[in-house]
């Protein structure tokens, strides 16, 4: 009998995998990056046609034309609470760009009573719940702007960051079931789990299954940035900040800021919003990671978006670093602002 | 003997079933069930090992042990198909991810209700009880039929491991701790207990447990490919050969000694490879039972006994920054997750829209939070300071 050639059909199979091995480790289709010491392990792959795909996914709408020459004096209508630091020119560029990053183009209707501009309600009295909630988002957008420098940089954030063009931006949350660990996003700061110390002591007390609710909440992150654990962790000790990449002090402003958001101005919007936009408990739907960053590093790969809005920033000066928001323009406020950007940690630009 | 160079067994035995000894009665009646048979399985059960199939004895502990098994089974099952609201596409589709959670934090080793993890404990008391009864079935076939318990004692050890699941829970006082019983969620369980207590890598019992595990499969490779490779010569007799060492027994013991001049003999093979496998359960259920209990952070043991590899700091940090980077950990119950209540919406602050045209916002309303730069989100400290301004 034949002895079937298992050397050379074992050598084939072997000549044949290693090959194709190479053309997919080898090939300009994965990209690797560094992101520790070497030798570590510490690197952020990506397949090059994924993010491709991604980046031509991502539409960053051209700047509305520069505004014009304005009438002197202050704003001439009523009942600008936010926008009223701004020229005639630049009111009016700003609201006809945030009817396409947010209400579809030319659609003042989403928000306004066309017959009354000024008015808050609707002719039939009820309150418009559209505008009221835009002039709450535009305080938030100048307060990111203002006091996130250490998250958002000189890149700063728009509305289109979130809204994309549609009036409900994507990856909002709502208290449900099996999502509790989204509260870390509001109010619970407490998400360690690991020890500083080496013996057991009841300072840290957390369970295996608690270990779990951080784990959900950081692979939460991990999705909306499209990243692994290696991005902002040494995962040989994920506690330690001393081997961690910078990225993770940036991620640590991010957190910081998500919930101020969320504490202070999307979730109180619970009582203007119709009930149609609250969650299944009834809460506002809230911000996260993917709310902004929708499975990229950077939104919209760091398209600087910003520096054509003035009035986003809250100084029609704005020459390219942030400024404190309108409501925060008191002498006061405004060292603490200094203040703060003086003595903040690492991470900072 | 050329059947033998095969790495499949080509030979197979039909003959008269083997009945095997007399045995008195049990619960599952008089002597064994069955005759034995060569029926149509033979030729798989051939090929695998032996083709006679039968006859079965299980005997008051081995139908014990199968009846609580089942019920431990069921419980599992029934909860998880409960848990996609007994719909059978659902239970198929997401088996792997399903999983029986053992309870919450908030109950320490109290005993929770049914729904929050009773029934987790009621399938693990069943299915402990299933393998402690299977364990005195081993023991007491062993003895039966004049055998050593040597295989008792090394299931025994793989006991040792599963029941440190039990242990490490109890002595740091938390059913939270223990293995959920899912595909996908033990495995996830695995990942977080390594977190939580600062990367299980570290814990040099846990490395014991990997060079021994490792080390079986390489034994038993190594065993397996020389018996094999000297069956020609009659090495799979192997008994014979110890009491009677022929030329298999000595060419392979000559094929070691030329590779890596040392050989095992016929007999001590098997020492070598019951030992290897005995301690790999045990030097890892020490492992378990040392972690929370008397070691925290792995990681950090690590760094104190030298075995952590220092590299370069990405980030200089003060001690004061050390210390506002440290945050909060999860906490104990009941400021703890997960929770089940709806959460109470945060006291609004004041909203600086008018809900009525017309109106004008007042001066500092809606002051923003203070930007922190610590993770944690402490009130903001009172701003008149006692006395009051002048």
């Amino acid at each position: 009998m034949r002895a079937f050639p298992f050397a050379r059909v074992a050598l084939l199979g072997f000549a044949a995998t290693s090959l194709a091995g190479c053309k997919y480790w080898k090939s300009e289709e994965r990209v690797t990056v560094q992101t520790g010491y070497r030798g570590t392990a510490m690197e952020h792959t990506v397949k090059k046609s994924d993010v491709m795909a991604q980046f031509a996914a991502t539409s960053v709408p051209e700047p509305v034309p520069a505004a014009g020459p304005s009438p002197p004096g202050p704003l001439p209508w009523k009942n600008v609470q936010v926008l009223n630091d701004i020229s005639v020119a630049e009111f009016n560029r700003t609201m006809v760009a945030m009817s396409t990053w947010v209400a579809g183009t030319g659609n003042c209707a989403y928000c306004h009573n066309v017959v009354n501009f000024a008015s808050d309600t609707a002719n039939d009295g009820k309150p418009l719940y559209t505008k009221l909630t835009a002039r709450r988002m535009l305080q938030m957008t100048r307060h990111i702007n203002g006091q996130y420098g250490q998250h958002v940089a000189n890149t700063g954030v728009t509305c289109y960051t979130c809204h994309r063009g549609k009036p409900v931006p994507q990856g909002m949350w709502t208290f449900g079931d099996g999502n509790q660990y989204q509260r870390h996003y509001l109010d619970r700061d407490g998400a360690r789990v690991i020890s500083h110390e080496m013996a057991p002591s009841n300072a840290n007390r957390s369970s295996v299954k608690q270990t779990e609710w951080t784990y959900a909440l950081m692979i939460s992150m991990s999705n909306s940035l499209g990243v692994n654990c290696t991005y902002c962790h040494n995962t040989r000790q994920f506690a330690s900040w001393q081997e961690a990449p910078p990225a993770r002090v940036k991620a640590l402003h991010g957190i910081n800021m998500v919930r101020d958001v969320n504490t202070n101005f999307v979730a109180p919007l619970v009582s203007i919003l119709p009930q149609v936009r609250l969650g299944e408990m009834g809460d506002a739907p809230k911000v996260q990671c993917q709310t902004c960053h929708q499975g990229v590093y950077k939104p919209l790969y760091g398209a600087k978006m910003a520096k054509d809005y003035p009035a986003i920033w809250g100084r029609p000066d704005w020459a390219g670093t942030p400024f404190p928001g309108l409501y925060q323009t008191a002498a006061d406020s405004t060292q603490k602002v200094a203040d703060a950007a003086a003595t903040a940690p690492v991470g900072g630009r | 003997m050329l059947e033998y160079q095969n790495i499949f067994t080509r030979v197979q035995v039909r003959t008269q079933p083997e009945a095997g000894l007399p045995i008195p009665d049990s619960l599952m009646g008089p002597g064994r069930l069955g005759k034995g048979m060569f029926g149509p399985l033979a030729y798989w059960a051939g090929k695998f090992g032996d083709a006679q199939i039968g006859p079965i004895y299980l005997g008051t502990t081995g139908l014990l042990s199968l009846m609580f098994g089942f019920l431990a089974f069921e419980i599992v099952g029934l909860n998880m198909w409960a848990s996609v609201g007994w719909d059978p596409v659902e239970f198929v589709r997401r088996l792997p991810w399903l999983s029986l959670e053992p309870p919450p934090p908030q109950y320490g080793l109290k005993i929770p209700p049914l729904n929050q993890g009773g029934w987790y404990l009621l399938a693990g008391a069943c299915l402990s009880l299933s393998i402690v009864l299977w364990w005195i079935r081993t023991y007491r076939r062993a003895r039966a039929l004049g055998m050593g318990t040597h295989l008792p004692w090394a299931f025994a050890s793989a006991i040792f491991l599963f029941s440190a699941f039990y242990f490490q829970p109890l002595l740091v006082g938390s059913w939270s701790e223990m293995v959920p019983f899912g595909i996908f969620p033990h495995l996830d369980w695995t990942s977080a207990f390594s977190i939580r207590y600062g990367n299980l890598y570290y814990n040099p019992f846990h490395a014991l447990s990997i060079v021994f595990l490792y080390g079986s499969a390489v034994l038993f490779a190594m065993h397996g490919a020389t018996i094999l490779a000297v069956s020609r010569l009659g090495g799979e007799r192997e008994i014979e050969q110890i009491t009677d060492r022929g030329t298999a027994s000595e060419r392979a013991a000559l094929f070691w000694r030329w590779v890596m001049g040392f050989n095992a003999t016929m007999e001590s093979i098997h020492r070598w490879a019951w030992w290897f496998a005995v301690l790999t359960t045990f030097t890892g259920g020490i492992g378990i039972i040392l972690t929370g209990t008397v070691v925290d952070n792995w990681y950090l043991w690590g760094v104190k006994h030298g075995l952590v590899a220092p590299y370069p700091a990405q980030n200089v940090l003060t001690e004061e920054q050390k210390l506002e980077l440290r945050g909060r950990y999860q906490g104990t119950s009941p400021d703890s997750f997960p929770m089940y209540n709806v959460p109470v919406t945060p006291a609004a602050p004041a909203m600086p829209d008018s809900m009525l045209p017309g109106m004008t916002p007042a001066p500092g309303a809606a002051p923003p939070a203070t930007p922190s730069a610590t993770p944690s989100a402490t009130p903001p400290a009172a701003t008149t300071p006692p006395g009051g301004t002048k």
